[in-house]
């Protein structure tokens, strides 16, 4: 047999998951570890998530810590926020991250802002798992990323992976984390049979645990030429984009951020000093948000080293319904191998 | 011996309510080449809006696959082969 094997390679690049698969085995792995671990939200049960989030869990666990809840938002990611405070570790989805406006005091003023309140007599160790994106035509309230928006608010630590093997580190270190973690996934890199994944999300994924610690950027690419900072889906097309023009001569670095709070400022300012070309790419509204941001630290901390900076965002507009439209506004490789051009 | 190998048929898992005798595979977890144990998720298909998991029926190596994915197929499919261990 051991023959056999070798004939055939052994194990080439071992098991894969999607990233879907990713995410539900870390929360398995964590519930079997500590009992206070628990899943509560809108057809997370016997739907087991409408985004895969949850796929065998009830069976294994139960009702008691598999829960749907009524569509109340406010309802239920406040009663996460105060079983969180008496020492549980909920996970809380949030069907889409459009639907935080129904629920954003308990959000931002309760989940993300009761340890300093109560001046560190409690903590909140709840993970707020949501999904995010566009690119499937679910029109403008089912559509956005929202990066900038809770990124914007102090008290909450925010991450977004791109692979299914940064996606189960990062919640693992997730749940463990003893303050609010907000888990925005890209329904697109999910892996669902209706909305199929591109190539990329899909990868080798360890059995063991691990974790990958928050504020840490991953370098996807190197390059000496042109920097692109971006996150989530726009990882993918940003490494399609740096293939196209290496093919004319432009090295791209590709920067995943992987985490928005804390920022891995130092990852992108050392990029910038070798490339002094700076493209963030963003998946959220133009103005007032993450694209900004980045230039600005990049601006403040380095003006001298800057030779240009682009930035390729959504557009400040409700994302159409329609699919030329919203192919039109969201982001695409052509144009974030245009914007690095721009650039030179 | 190609005869020893062992099928891997989704006949017994496919969704008796959903009145569909078409599906898609949808996902592979394992490559060919893989050693596998019994149990461990091979790969998932779809009908209509059902998902099911597909395990490997005995140890050993993932041989063959039949249908890759975005394949359609019908119950009567073999989607790998398995040489046992």
């Amino acid at each position: 047999m051991a023959e056999a094997e070798a004939e055939m390679g052994g194990e080439p690049g071992g098991r894969e998951r999607t990233m879907s698969r990713a995410i539900v085995e870390a929360i398995a792995t964590e519930m079997r570890e500590d009992e206070e671990v628990f899943v509560m939200g809108e057809d997370v049960a016997d739907y087991e998530g409408i985004f895969d989030t949850t796929t065998g869990l009830v069976e294994e666990f139960g009702y008691d810590r598999i829960m749907d809840v009524p569509i109340s938002e406010t309802s239920f990611i406040g009663a996460g926020v105060g079983a969180a405070q008496q020492g549980m570790r909920p996970i809380v989805e949030l069907m889409f991250a459009d639907f935080f406006g129904v629920a954003m005091d308990q959000i931002y003023n309760q989940m993300a802002k009761n340890t300093y309140m109560s001046g560190g007599s409690v903590s909140v160790p709840m993970v707020l798992l949501t999904a995010v994106g566009a690119t499937y035509n679910d029109a403008a309230q089912h559509s956005q990323t929202l990066y900038g928006t809770f990124a914007h608010l102090p008290g909450m630590k925010i991450v977004s992976p791109s692979t299914a093997y940064d996606a189960k580190g990062l919640m693992h270190n997730a749940i463990r984390d003893d303050d609010p973690v907000v888990f925005m996934f890209h329904k697109r890199l999910m892996g669902l049979g209706w909305m199929p994944a591109p190539d990329g999300p899909k990868t080798p994924v360890p059995e063991e645990p691990y974790t990958i610690p928050f504020g840490s950027a991953d370098v996807k690419r190197e390059g000496d030429d042109v920097t692109v900072v971006t996150l989530g889906l726009h990882v993918h097309r940003a490494v399609d984009a740096a293939e196209t023009l290496t093919e004319e001569g432009i090295e791209t670095e590709v920067l995943d951020l992987r985490s928005l709070v804390p920022l891995d400022t130092d990852a992108i300012l050392e990029s910038v000093r070798k490339t002094g070309r700076l493209v963030v790419v963003d998946e959220d509204y133009r103005s007032f948000g993450l694209s900004g941001e980045i230039v600005a630290r990049a601006a403040e901390e380095m003006l001298d080293d800057l030779e240009a900076v682009q930035r390729v965002a959504l557009p400040d507009v409700p994302i159409p319904y329609s699919r030329p439209l919203e192919d039109e506004v969201i982001p695409s490789t052509e144009d974030i191998a245009e914007a690095v051009r721009a650039t030179r | 011996m190609s005869d020893e190998r062992v099928a891997v048929g989704i006949d017994e898992l496919w969704p008796e309510d959903t009145g569909e005798d078409e599906g898609v595979v949808v996902d592979w977890f394992e490559r060919e080449g893989a050693s596998v144990e019994a149990g461990d998720l091979l790969c998932v298909f779809q009908v209509v809006k059902v998902n099911v998991d597909v395990e490997s029926p005995v140890a050993g190596v993932l041989d063959e696959i039949v249908k890759e994915e975005d394949d359609v197929i019908t119950r009567e499919d073999t989607l790998a082969w398995i040489e046992p261990a």
